[in-house]
């Protein structure tokens, strides 16, 4: 048990909770971040660059022999979901934070853009942000390193797109295309999603907390899952109380303030275990939208063959994944659905070739079809919208507990008329668009799959109907935060956690001037 | 393409800001084998023990495979070990294995009644006069006649084994990625 009593207690150390300490101890501010999983070292814990033929069942185990960590839904590692993410980064626009207001669908922002902007400044000036100024009003330009240059494959679904009379941009990615004093710059190997063994890609352990450690202000328990966030009689939040992943011993760290960042449902999950006599329906949860308004992104796919690559000798361009995007333009366009989609395309490691699966035939013919179109194989991943439903929430399973003993979470998703809508629009576009650009259709997936999860503790100005502030201060326990993606009350079409570590570094700021003036 | 040698002295160049942490060498000594430019030869470790297939399975399972991805100017299914992965793959599941296994045993039924023969001791010809209504079947996922299914079953599994292997992947497909680039190159599309 730690005696100390810490200044903040950060439950969780991905891209928020690594984001929000390190920004807090390089203030001068006593940080504790309580993490489930075990310490990772990015350099060797990762099996970055295996290949399916060194494994007897062909499949790449994420760890490293004898490695343990990033298998568990509850407790990854230190780091999260940071280790192992593609790192596509957005700023959020207007359009975005005031869905309500603009398109008379979903839920407004406590705040708005320029709330915002500075945070995302700083992020992007600290972490690196790769990509192009495009000028356009629904996704605000940052502080960009250079993009990486689009591949072949990307400039002919362009010309595809244009003759559409729709725009593909540069991807955007917290990954670097030019070295810091601290991290070597991405060297296009294209294991970016098997853990970046060099940390160009950012991952909340190399590029935030591992420096924040050096200020001697920050304490990393891990292995430590916490059951309970410890809520006094007075309402104040007094720390946590945590199981040792490994012994099951108990223990706990004290602090004048708590933030939970477990990553969206497993935040929703711990308010709810946290329930007592003051909080019955979970911590925090007076509003009773714990848990409700989860609006996780839902994804399409298209498969197909460039034709003009069909045949053409095999390259190596997986190097840094996907290189371009479709951004949204729906939006602008009539339609008989609110919100909008953008599309993913052309991120697959070439290591995989399940495809290969559904080229028809047999024999030498199929071998050499498959041969041929090994080079113009790509995929279209378009995100919509999902608007909140009364039907899609999370809850804890009443009857299931996980390996660690704690109930487990539960997550429902039912998706609304608009969701469907929006689905159907944007995998006609994706196939549109590469029948444009000269393809060969493999595969339309028929359902919707989902993807960012999203919402749960929602933010907004009125305690009745959101569970934090527009600074992911909880409404009803003065020194409890939440701060990941259960916050957001819309979703956008974009991904979210560029946004997320915005959200942490403004999140930071409120709590540091709080702590300044002994409100905590 | 860069090749290996250009690709190696890269890292020496990397490092006016930040070293490139790792020397040519320990970046891919964690996975040694991905060096995958020229295949080694196979540690000798003595014949094959099934998991699942009987030895006379494995045979039938080594022409199958074969007939689906053949010997060409690479080697086929059978070389690249797919008859291996599909034996471990029924080896985890008593119900794909018990799949397999039916599969196999109405393979050679049928092969015995169109020619009086099982399905391994045909000519490649009407191996492929056995098989091609069962793949157009499978194609059309016309799941009802006897043996689409098994077909569709035993092409997916050949070609995961296949084209996993370091046969399928890198000497069939030219699968060139998992090094090390300094930049990315610039690419522009051809003038029509």
């Amino acid at each position: 048990m730690a005696a100390k009593i810490y200044d903040v207690c950060v439950v969780g150390s991905g891209a928020a909770g690594g984001t929000l300490s390190a920004h807090l101890a390089q203030r001068g501010i006593n940080v504790a971040i309580v993490e489930g999983g075990p310490g990772i070292n990015t350099r060797t814990a990762f099996n970055t660059h295996g290949m399916p033929f060194d494994f007897p069942n062909r499949h790449i185990p994420t760890m490293r022999p004898g490695v343990e960590g990033f298998d568990s839904e509850r407790s990854r590692g230190v780091g999260g979901k940071s280790m192992l993410w593609n790192a596509v980064a957005w700023r959020l626009s207007h359009r975005d934070f005031k869905g309500r207001s603009t398109d008379g669908a979903g839920e407004d922002w406590p705040l708005d853009y320029p709330d915002m902007a500075p945070y995302y400044d700083r992020i992007e000036r600290e972490v690196g942000v790769c990509g192009n100024p495009d000028h356009l009003e629904d996704l605000p330009d940052g502080i960009f390193l250079p993009p990486v240059p689009m591949k072949l494959s990307d400039l002919l679904v362009k010309r595809g797109a244009e003759k559409l009379g729709l725009k593909v941009i540069h991807v955007r990615k917290s990954t670097l295309t030019v070295a810091t004093r601290t991290r070597p710059a991405c060297h296009y190997c294209g294991n970016c999603m098997a853990g970046c063994d060099v940390a160009a890609k950012y991952n909340s352990y190399d590029a935030h907390m591992a420096p924040a450690l050096k200020t001697g202000r920050l304490d990393i328990f891990s292995n430590s899952i916490v059951r309970e966030v410890m809520v006094s009689p007075e309402n104040r939040a007094t720390g946590v109380r945590f199981l040792d992943r490994h012994s099951q011993q108990e223990g706990e760290v004290r602090a004048r303030s708590v933030v939970v960042s477990c990553a969206c449902v497993q935040s929703v999950a711990l308010l709810l275990m946290s329930r007592s006599r003051l909080y019955p329906d979970g911590l925090a949860n007076s509003s009773g939208q714990l848990g409700k308004n989860f609006i996780p992104h839902f994804t399409g796919g298209v498969e197909a063959f460039l034709t003009d690559l069909i045949g053409q000798p095999a390259v190596n361009d997986e190097g840094f994944l996907d290189h371009a995007y479709v951004p949204s333009f729906i939006h602008t366009r009539k339609r008989d659905y609110a919100r909008s989609f953008a599309m993913q395309f052309n991120y697959q490691n070439r290591r995989s070739v399940g495809w290969a699966r559904d080229v028809r035939g047999f024999g030498k013919s199929y071998k050499e079809a498959v041969k041929a179109r090994y080079p113009a194989f790509l995929v279209f991943s378009p995100y919509g919208e999902m608007l909140p439903n009364k039907q899609s929430y999370v809850d804890l399973d009443p009857s299931h507990t996980d390996q660690f003993g704690l109930p487990a979470a539960r997550r429902q998703v039912v998706w609304g008329e608009n969701d469907k809508k929006i689905f159907a629009d944007m995998q006609r576009w994706s196939v549109e668009i590469l029948k444009s650009a000269g393809a060969e259709i493999l595969n339309v997936y028929d359902e919707p799959a989902t993807n960012h999860e999203l919402g749960g503790c929602r933010m907004g100005s009125d305690p009745r109907s959101s569970v934090v502030d527009a600074h992911c201060r909880s409404h009803d326990v003065p020194n409890l935060y939440v701060v990941d993606g259960s916050v957001f009350p819309s979703a956008s079409e974009k991904n979210p956690t560029h946004t997320i570590m915005a959200l942490a570094a403004r999140a930071a700021d409120h709590i540091s001037e709080r702590l300044q003036r002994k409100e905590m | 393409m860069e090749s290996r040698r250009s690709a190696l002295k890269i890292i020496g160049a990397i490092g006016a800001t930040c070293a490139f942490p790792f020397g040519a060498d320990e970046l891919y000594g964690q996975q040694a084998g991905h060096l995958h430019h020229a295949a080694p030869a196979q540690a000798a470790t003595g014949p094959y023990q099934p998991k699942f297939f009987s030895a006379s399975e494995m045979h039938t399972l080594s022409k199958l495979a074969d007939s689906i991805i053949p010997p060409t100017g690479t080697p086929g299914a059978a070389a690249a070990g797919a008859p291996q992965y599909i034996d471990l793959v029924a080896s985890t599941s008593e119900e794909r294995g018990k799949d397999c296994r039916e599969g196999l045993i109405w393979l050679d039924a049928h092969s015995g009644k169109l020619y009086g023969k099982p399905f391994s001791e045909l000519t490649e010809d009407q191996q492929i006069e056995i098989l091609s209504p069962l793949s157009d079947a499978s194609d059309r996922s016309d799941w009802e006649q006897p043996g689409v299914k098994f077909f569709h079953e035993m092409k997916n599994l050949t070609a995961d084994g296949y084209y996993t292997s370091r046969i399928g992947l890198v000497q069939e497909l030219g699968y060139q990625g998992n090094t090390v680039l300094d930049h990315f190159p610039v690419s522009t599309l051809p003038e029509h």
